[in-house]
């Protein structure tokens, strides 16, 4: 999708201002919030867990290359294809050929977030190809014609009501208003569509890199019906999905599961190895892995931000993160909401649009916190308001005369004589102009700081003043 | 097949990571250090579990296949197991009902049991429901119950394990609206980690199956008004009938 990440400042403020959306997220995301924590608690070794999770991605990003190649070799001998795509549109190209060689009518996908940053529903829907989302979440904001507004539901800010107005506009009779009524509906829709699809696109949880496998995490079962149905299956991958061995399955599947919803396990977790063999009933004839680059490589280059590369895609830091629960999954402008969206937004879809992003933080540590495998997101976002502050003048985050400031600033601490007449001259105008020593409302730029806070005027004696006066009382 | 790309976009790997390819120094966090034959020897000590621990394992999987949604019946006999599958489908009020061709219809008399109640169950493969996969598919989407057997099951999360294959399709436990699972003391692993010991020990002595389901619980969405609703895509209910 294209970013819209400068809207940040923007978004945020007509979602702080909603009240129907601020309502629904704060009820929803507690819920997955004390669900997750309850799961966390219920598990045996539960802090070790998510040790061993991280050394496991520490491990395969630092040899990545090994691994990759590896991966691509035994797919191959599984009898399927592998792509290697440096860019989302060059990754799109290739599924749209093949597409288009196999004479598809009808793809169905299930929810793959790499597959958002390629637009590729849209792309599809642009050369005559039905594209429909079957994750039922994914389906609705299809329907509305908007971005997820959250990894694991991305239809979280939709209420009853307008699910139901998009069935009733979509089939035509109206389906009732309860979540039950409205699922058989979607139902009955999909399952229709499920059936005659002849080809599917699925995103990927894991692939092994021993046995050329990929493995799908769902609840709904979608997962399952887009690798058993169409003649071709595609999967596509951020290149940084790999574990080493099936054997480290078993632990990632656990701290992804309990992280992402708090279950102990979903309904339904698919291994693929590659098409059907020649024995076996049903299944894909064919399989297609695409693994994608498109900015990736800057994290993995910078030692700083290589850690983003670990994330599991959970959401867990969204629904602790008490920024995101007020500005929502909007604001971020991309595929990535959140703590980890704004590392991994800013720097796959350029460090100039996504400015804002890093510093949507209060860096209160509640992501790292809650990250399965102990992502340290708030120093990312540091160092990102680093390379912001240093870069380039254009993509700074602080204009001229910001600059300007900072420079007189310097230029009133140099000395403490500047200082000590400083703060009389502050005090001084302070005194003319406000009542009861408190500035109200400054103009800009330094207006945000008293949008929502007082500042006092500098005191009348100064605390160099007061401390001499008062050691002189002592030593008497 | 085929692999496109994969030099250029290897060396840009390499570059990032400022070092060539090469095979990473033994690393105690992944599994992948281990040889054939510990993992050989993991396996059969899983194995040697499955069958020392039976009761217990059985005892865990009834509770942990409860909470993630099954229902479960214990019985005593094959008899007794094909007796209870009867009475959920003839509950269903349904004859429209699909079985997989797997070993335990020949130990567990289903089919006599079905025709006892007035069901003549459909046999999902290609050749006996259908001549072609486009036939199974549809049968299967018309089904009403699909009944399977299990290859394993999984006591820390209330999962059966199927291999689709050879007269498993990959729809009958997928696209009817209630799906009953058939279980044979003995085939219960402890956890998820002993699943994929197993996996891969088959990976390294034969080819696997082109896919592998965990299933635990009906098909389940909670993407409408947070609630959870069963049955958005599969099957809306559940059985595991557990033959002690």
């Amino acid at each position: 999708m294209l970013p819209t990440t400068e809207r940040f400042k923007k978004g945020a403020a007509e979602t702080l201002a909603d009240p129907v959306i601020q309502e629904s997220m704060e009820a929803v995301y507690n819920g997955f919030h004390t669900n997750r924590q309850s799961a966390g608690a219920a598990t045996e070794n539960w802090d070790d867990q998510r040790d061993r999770g991280r050394a496991i991605k520490e491990h395969t990003i630092s040899n990545l290359d090994y691994y990759l190649n590896m991966l691509a070799d035994k797919v191959d001998a599984n009898g399927g294809n592998v792509f290697f795509a440096a860019d989302s549109q060059s990754a799109s190209e290739y599924i749209l050929k093949l597409a288009h060689e196999r004479d598809v009518k009808t793809v169905i996908k299930s929810k793959s977030m790499v597959s958002e940053e390629m637009s590729l529903a849209h792309e599809m829907e642009a050369v005559g190809i039905e594209a429909v989302e079957t994750d039922l979440g994914e389906y609705i904001i299809q329907l509305a014609g908007e971005a997820p507004y959250h990894i694991i539901a991305p239809a979280i800010h939709k209420s009853q009501d307008q699910v139901a107005e998009m069935f009733e506009e979509a089939t035509g009779v109206n389906p009732g208003g309860t979540p039950e009524e409205l699922t058989t509906t979607a139902r009955g829709m999909l399952r229709e569509t499920f059936q005659r699809a002849d080809m599917s696109v699925t995103g990927v949880n894991f692939a092994v890199a021993e046995s050329g496998s990929i493995v799908l995490v769902t609840n709904e079962g979608n997962g399952r019906m887009c690798t058993s149905i169409p003649r071709v299956h595609v999967a596509v991958m951020g290149m940084e999905k790999i574990v080493p061995s099936m054997q480290d399955l078993g632990m990632m599947l656990r701290i992804l599961i309990r992280s992402a919803t708090g279950q102990r396990i979903s309904s339904y977790v698919t291994m693929v190895n590659g098409p059907r063999r020649d024995d076996e009933e049903d299944g894909p004839e064919e399989f297609h892995l695409v693994i994608v680059d498109n900015g990736r490589m800057r994290l993995l280059a910078d030692e700083k931000l290589r850690e983003a590369l670990y994330c599991i895609r959970c959401g867990a830091c969204l629904n602790a993160c008490p920024v995101y629960r007020k500005v929502g999954g909007h604001s971020y402008g991309w595929v990535y909401p959140g703590p980890i969206g704004a590392v991994v937004s800013p720097v796959l879809s350029g460090l100039k649009r996504g400015k804002d992003l890093p510093f949507a933080s209060s860096l209160c540590g509640a992501c790292k916190e809650a990250c399965p495998v102990r992502i340290d997101i708030p120093n990312m976002l540091l160092h990102l308001r680093n390379e912001i502050a240093e870069g380039p003048i254009e993509s700074r985050a602080s204009g001229r005369i910001e600059r300007l400031v900072w420079k007189a600033w310097r230029f009133g601490n140099m000395k403490s004589s500047r200082f000590r007449r400083g703060g009389k001259l502050v005090n001084l105008f302070g005194r003319l102009v406000t009542h009861g020593g408190m500035f109200k409302r400054l103009p800009p730029p330094l207006s945000g700081w008293t949008r929502s806070r007082d500042i006092p005027i500098t005191a009348s004696s100064p605390f160099r003043d007061r401390f001499k006066k008062r050691r002189l009382r002592v030593d008497d | 097949m085929a692999i496109t790309g994969r030099e250029a976009f290897l060396a840009r790997v390499s570059k990032a990571l400022k070092k060539s390819v090469e095979v990473p120094e033994p690393d105690n966090a992944t599994h992948l250090g281990l040889t054939d034959h510990d993992v050989g020897s993991l396996a059969a000590e899983v194995r040697i579990r499955m069958t020392e621990e039976a009761d217990l394992l059985l005892e865990l999987l009834a509770k942990s296949a409860s909470a993630a949604g099954w229902k479960v019946s214990r019985v005593a006999s094959p008899e007794d197991a094909a007796d209870v599958v009867a009475k959920i489908c003839s509950d269903a009020g349904t004859t429209n009902v699909l079985r997989s061709d797997q070993d335990i219809f020949d130990s567990t008399p289903v089919d006599a049991a079905l025709e006892a109640v007035g069901i003549t169950p459909g046999v999902a493969t290609v050749g006996q429901v259908s001549k072609d996969i486009e036939g199974l598919k549809s049968a299967a989407f018309a089904a009403e119950v699909g009944i399977t057997g299990v290859d394993y099951a999984i006591a820390e999360t209330g999962t059966v394990v199927l291999h689709p294959r050879e007269g498993l399709s990959r729809l009958v436990s997928l696209a009817p609206g209630r799906h009953i699972a058939i279980l044979n003391r003995g085939d219960v692993l402890p956890s998820l980690d002993d699943l994929f010991t197993l996996e891969r020990h088959d990976y390294n002595s034969h080819q696997i199956e082109g896919s592998m389901n965990l299933i635990s619980g009906p098909s389940r969405t909670g993407d409408i008004g947070a609630t959870i609703v069963d049955g958005i895509h599969g099957p809306f209910e559940v059985h595991l009938v557990i033959v002690q």
